[in-house]
């Protein structure tokens, strides 16, 4: 097959696995049908049964993308609506966004150090608390795989947000903003998914949290990443 | 609808103009901080500021914002080169990604649900009294 043909093909494939893994999420609103993995696997089993490497599938992924950044803007929008909560707990939010931020790069890069892994592969897991246009950004500043980061952010979120409300449950976290400023901080976007189903008050810090851990991490990871490679 | 997507159309130009920027300025001042955030923290403070209004994004941004994940989904793709990593590594993988996110999780929630209490109690004497 041609490029030109193969490219149509994989962003049809792509538009389709995502509409699948969407309908299936929004049926059954379980974090275990997240969209974005089910659809990236659901890709790549129709790449492998091509017999298709991923080489012929990247021309596609840059089409697909190319409205990736302004989306990444956008997220300003939802923080702008939550202002009024800045104002009123923005030394509690930026703490404690911080403080988390902060220790989950530490701890996922100590681990991976303990592991002997690839420097790589350390500086792509330090921003998997990130939303996954920006983690995908901070990995590449620092020398990281942006595909690698991607799938560290989108397992992170999956984990945080199918277990998140269990685990703050089961120790007696109950107040609104703890609920929302932990589920927003370690599971980015699918954690305020899961937030906003608890409540329009969590989700609304979760979002704030979402926001400020990207610009935190943004701006600290690239000291931590050097300390540690 | 054609009027819709006109808007949509220029509304996403607009925010490509603003990412645009945020590039610009990251690179020109050679910052560590990457162009999309310098573009968000750009609107956020166009929006503050009152120069624009969030009306003016309303189509482009509901929709782009809606199907955010889609975008993931191609980059993620690229995983199937590191199908090797996985199979070799992923005993400390799985414990870096999931003994992290509690650490942080708990951090994040006893820290706010002490202090969110303590306000909360303030607040309400404050009211009594």
């Amino acid at each position: 097959m041609e490029q030109i043909s193969i490219t149509i093909l994989t962003i049809v494939a792509t538009v389709l696995a995502y509409s699948l893994s969407r309908y299936l999420f929004l049926r059954y609103q379980h974090p275990l049908f997240n969209m974005v993995l089910l659809g990236t696997l659901l890709v790549i089993a129709v790449l492998l049964s091509l017999r298709l490497p991923y080489e012929a599938y990247a021309p596609g992924k840059e089409i697909m993308t190319f409205l990736l950044g302004p989306a990444t803007v956008a997220l300003a929008i939802p923080l702008y609506k939550n202002r009024g909560l800045i104002k009123q707990y923005g030394l509690l939010i930026c703490g404690s966004v911080a403080l988390g931020s902060t220790i989950s790069m530490l701890m996922a890069m100590l681990f991976c150090k303990l592991g002997r892994l690839d420097p790589a592969v350390i500086i792509s897991i330090a921003p998997k608390s990130v939303t996954a246009p920006i983690a995908v950004e901070i990995a590449q500043i620092s020398g990281g795989d942006p595909s690698l980061a991607a799938a560290f952010v989108v397992a992170t979120g999956t984990f945080g947000s199918a277990l998140g409300p269990t685990l703050l449950s089961w120790v007696r976290i109950s107040h609104p903003n703890a609920r929302g400023l932990a589920l927003g901080t370690v599971a980015h976007a699918q954690g305020v998914a899961m937030a906003l189903m608890e409540g329009e008050d969590r989700g609304a810090m979760a979002s704030l949290a979402m926001a400020i851990a990207a610009i935190f991490t943004s701006l600290v990871a690239p000291f931590l990443v050097a300390y540690f490679i | 609808m054609l009027w819709k997507l006109l808007l949509f159309v220029f509304q996403t130009g607009c925010l490509w103009v603003i990412y645009w920027l945020g590039n610009q300025i990251s690179a020109y001042f050679e910052l560590p901080i990457p162009g999309n955030v310098m573009g968000m923290v750009l609107l956020f403070g166009l929006l503050c500021s009152g120069l624009v209004k969030v009306e003016h994004f309303a189509v482009a941004s509901g929709f782009l914002l809606k199907h955010i994940s889609f975008f993931f989904i191609p980059i993620a793709v690229g995983l199937m080169n590191w199908a090797a990593l996985f199979y070799q590594h992923s005993l400390w993988l799985t414990l870096a990604i999931i003994v992290s996110a509690i650490a942080a999780l708990y951090a994040v929630a006893f820290v706010v649900e002490a202090v969110s209490r303590r306000k909360d109690q303030w607040n309400k004497s404050a009211s009594q009294s």
